[in-house]
């Protein structure tokens, strides 16, 4: 399949921008959205969105077939890791999702469209409408594709019209995104930009920032330490910086019923998108006294992400990334040689997976694409005083445990931060409704308009 | 512990050593060099230490190898450099650990370290000696011989007691210095190396007046510092013919990168060291030998300084040999192929021979191209002494 030069990162990786053609770009974009989407309703936004994401879980839809023919050699993950996670993306985006999202950050369906009140706020006299920006620039990292695609159906919830920066070769399934959208709506396509360039280029950054009248950034802390003082003080600045997650096991679901079933499901989070995401785990907690040891359970997620690497392999490495596998796995098995506090296992002739044991609750950060540490604890309170150099900057807790310890275990960790707490095996599949970084998403691009109506217009 | 046959496994090295040094032939193939003199001390040596190292012995074991089980150098386990930080990698007792080097790194890294007594110590020297005479003064010994200044941007053997690479210095100093030696550097309080480009400047001014050729010793990182001062100065210094260069170690982590090429090209314009003058040096501080990648005031076949990069490759002497291991498959790679550098060191009698470094290169004609300490490894080597 070979897509038309629509989008700015449609063409070559040599083509030249000026800033004058950022800010052309921008200013169509404003007035296509004024033609094209301003007064669409979010009823038919949705249909719209839900089909297109319906159309993606299509083995016959030629944008899938094309994320999954090329993908391998333009993002780095395999066929299968690819087809799992556009599936758990893809498979999330529905009516009823996104019919949810607007209801729990709007209130009311229709609050997009007219003045109204919502059903938390009966008899009152005040009627309120939420406006999306007019122009809303997203500057995105990673090799992901779920984070730019959200933000893209967020946007056009909001009725904004788009640009998104992706960082430099990471444009490729989010074109085919765009691609699929504008093939079944070509008008709302004409609402979107996709562009890529090695971020920090002052001359096209401050063209695309002077237009925007809400921008979203997500990179290290770095990045958006960067780009922050550069956005003009009258364009919002939604920064969402680096966050790491861990997994939670508890003593009862080591068990014999739930104990292959746990560890079949931390391999599924370890595998998708190689551990890549901001959600996936770079370690498990495992408390103590259970009846399997959590070296034990080491041990059975090793087999399981064996078991995984022959149906969703993962994809290749650069050699650097590769070496660091290497060198990591080194320490530990010098450290395992002597203790057995520590125990490793992983993949022969292959750095396709790595678990590392260790008999202490101190944080790691994993060197990642599935290498994962798995942590004794006696309980919470040992493991949270372990993680507590991330506190903060927690995105995800897996959580497994059975009925009322869950709850307490939730609450728990809600009392010290976290701001997603899941099953584990779901933590890269967040639904629509997620709050990221604890914050509502739709909620956060949006302001309001508080109709406090004078007794007359009630007659 | 009877150090004894350690003793004489160390006479019987300095004798290898000063029989080999000087031969420029390439190693053989790994294959094939079985039955070599190389191969039987190796194995010998990988005796000594299995019964002798305890760690040593139970990595060994952690990795199903015994003595008996190996016929070739190259089945002989690997230390990983790691392991230099966590465990004490050396069979001399406590009381015979008279020196100890460290790797360099900022304080709160964890160095790894290598302890000596005398007897390693001048094995040690034995060992760079050999090898850097070929490299840096080829001409010693012999009737063209002219005597050289030294000059070298680090602290003075006595201010920098852990670090090998000054250690290394002032041997080479004292071995091939009959001139003036000059130590321009000096310790920092936090584990780093500041210059002192005045006095420097005051040595090489000097040296250009006394049209005396000066052989500068240095970290890659140093060495730019130098260049910078001198700009800052607006100096320009012309060595006379037959200066020459050594500077080793990368510059990761630190905020001024330049490529090598780059560097020697500002040495020239700098201090009128052509590049035919510059020699980088492999080293580190859990090993005895070092590798260098070209010989002083060789010139290459071609003028043109692209082959002239291309024809540099980092050889390490005779009594040590390269692996080049895939960090993937953890199998050794073919010519041309990137991975992990592995090397058996011989004259590493008294700690552990053979040494699993996190550095990529490309193996070529048994020695190698250094390509860069691997992504999201500590940083380590010599350059980062610089502040």
């Amino acid at each position: 399949m070979k897509l038309p030069d629509y989008f700015l990162a449609d063409l070559p990786s040599d083509a030249q921008f000026s800033s004058a053609l950022i800010t052309e770009a921008c200013l169509t974009l404003k007035r296509n959205r004024e033609r094209f989407l301003a007064g669409r309703s979010t009823a038919s936004l949705i249909d719209t969105i839900a089909s297109v994401a319906a159309d993606w879980l299509d083995p016959d839809n030629p944008f899938r077939q094309a994320a999954l023919d090329k993908g391998p050699s333009e993002t780095g993950f395999s066929r299968e890791t690819l087809e799992a996670g556009l599936d758990a993306l893809f498979g999330s985006i529905t009516t009823e999702g996104l019919q949810r999202l607007v209801l729990q950050d709007l209130g009311h369906l229709d609050r997009l469209e007219r003045l109204t009140g919502s059903e938390t706020e009966p008899g009152s006299s005040r009627l309120a409408i939420a406006r999306g920006p007019e122009l809303l620039v997203h500057i995105t990292a990673g090799r992901l594709p779920n984070p730019p695609v959200m933000s893209v159906v967020l946007g056009l919830l909001a009725r904004s019209a788009q640009f998104v920066k992706c960082a430099s070769g990471t444009s490729f399934l989010l074109r085919l995104f765009g691609h699929s959208l504008r093939e079944v709506e070509p008008k709302l396509g004409a609402c979107l930009e996709i562009a890529e360039w090695k971020g920090g280029n002052e001359m096209l950054e401050s063209a695309l920032f002077a237009q925007a009248d809400c921008l979203t950034a997500m990179g290290d802390d770095s990045t958006l330490e960067a780009i922050r003082p550069r956005v003009p003080p009258q364009v919002r600045f939604l920064g969402y910086g680096h966050r790491v997650s861990f997994g939670y096991i508890a003593r009862e679901v080591l068990d014999h019923h739930s104990f292959s079933k746990t560890a079949a499901s931390a391999a599924i989070d370890v595998a998708a998108w190689d551990q890549l995401g901001c959600l996936s785990p770079h370690l498990f907690y495992v408390e103590t006294g259970g009846r399997h040891s959590p070296d034990h359970f080491a041990e059975q997620l090793a087999r399981e992400l064996d078991r995984l690497e022959a149906k969703q392999p993962r994809g290749n490495l650069p050699l650097e990334t590769a070496a660091a596998i290497a060198a990591r796995r080194s320490i530990y098995e010098v450290r395992a040689a002597f203790s057995s506090d520590t125990k490793v296992w992983k993949s022969t002739d292959s750095t396709s997976w790595t678990v590392v044991y260790e008999n202490d609750p101190q944080f790691q950060f994993s060197c990642l694409n599935r290498f994962i540490y798995v942590k004794a604890v006696q309980n919470i309170d040992h493991a949270l005083r372990g993680a507590d150099p991330v506190r903060g900057r927690v995105a995800t807790v897996g959580l497994a445990a059975p009925g009322l310890r869950e709850q307490e275990l939730a609450h728990r960790l809600a009392a010290w931060g976290v701001p997603r707490v899941c099953p584990i095996g779901r933590m890269q599949s967040p639904p629509p409704t997620w709050r990221h970084d604890g914050r509502p998403s739709l909620g956060d691009l949006i302001l309001w308009t508080d109709w406090e109506r004078s007794e007359r217009s009630f007659l | 512990m009877n150090l004894e046959r350690f003793q004489l496994f160390g006479e019987r090295m300095r004798d290898f050593i000063s029989r080999s040094a000087g031969s420029f032939h390439p190693h053989p193939e790994p294959e094939r060099d079985a039955d070599s003199e190389f191969n039987a001390l190796a194995i010998e040596l990988f005796k000594l230490q299995y019964d002798s190292v305890s760690p040593y012995r139970t990595w060994c074991e952690s990795k199903g190898v015994k003595p008996p089980s190996v016929s070739h150098w190259s089945q002989i386990p690997a230390m990983p450099t790691a392991a230099f930080k966590e465990l004490e990698l050396t069979c001399l007792p406590i009381e015979q650990r008279h020196a100890v080097f460290h790797s360099s790194g900022t304080s709160r890294h964890q160095p790894s370290r290598h302890w000596h007594n005398e007897l390693s110590l001048s094995l040690y020297e034995a060992s760079l000696l050999a090898w850097f005479q070929p490299h840096l003064v080829p001409e010693h010994g012999r009737d063209e011989q002219c005597p050289l200044q030294w000059l070298a941007l680090t602290p003075p053997p006595n201010l920098a007691p852990r670090s090998s690479l000054v250690h290394m210095l002032g041997a080479v100093t004292s071995r091939f210095g009959s001139g003036k030696a000059v130590f321009a550097g000096r310790p920092a309080s936090d584990n780093t190396w500041l210059l002192d480009v005045d006095s420097a400047c005051a040595m090489l001014d000097e040296a250009e007046v006394e049209n005396a050729p000066v052989c500068i010793l240095t970290t890659a990182f140093h060495c730019l510092e130098l260049i910078s001062g001198l700009a800052e100065r607006g100096k320009r210094i012309r060595l006379p013919l037959g200066s020459r260069l050594m500077e080793t170690g990368g510059y990761k982590g630190r905020s001024r990168e330049v490529s090598k090429q780059e560097l020697y090209n500002m040495v020239r314009d700098r201090l009128g060291i052509t590049p035919e003058y510059c020699v980088s040096e492999y080293g580190m501080t859990e090993l005895s030998s070092q590798a260098y990648d070209w010989v002083a005031g060789k010139t290459s076949r071609s003028s043109s300084g692209l082959s002239h990069e291309t024809a540099r490759c980092f050889r390490f002497p005779p009594w040590a040999r390269i692996q080049v291991i895939s960090p993937e498959t953890s199998r050794p790679v073919s010519q041309g192929e990137t991975g992990l550098l592995r090397i058996c060191d011989l004259a590493n009698v008294y700690s552990v021979m053979a040494v699993q470094t996190d550095d990529l290169v490309v193996l070529r004609n048994h020695g190698f191209e250094f390509l860069g300490r691997k992504a999201g490894s500590e940083p380590r080597g010599c350059s980062l002494m610089a502040k």
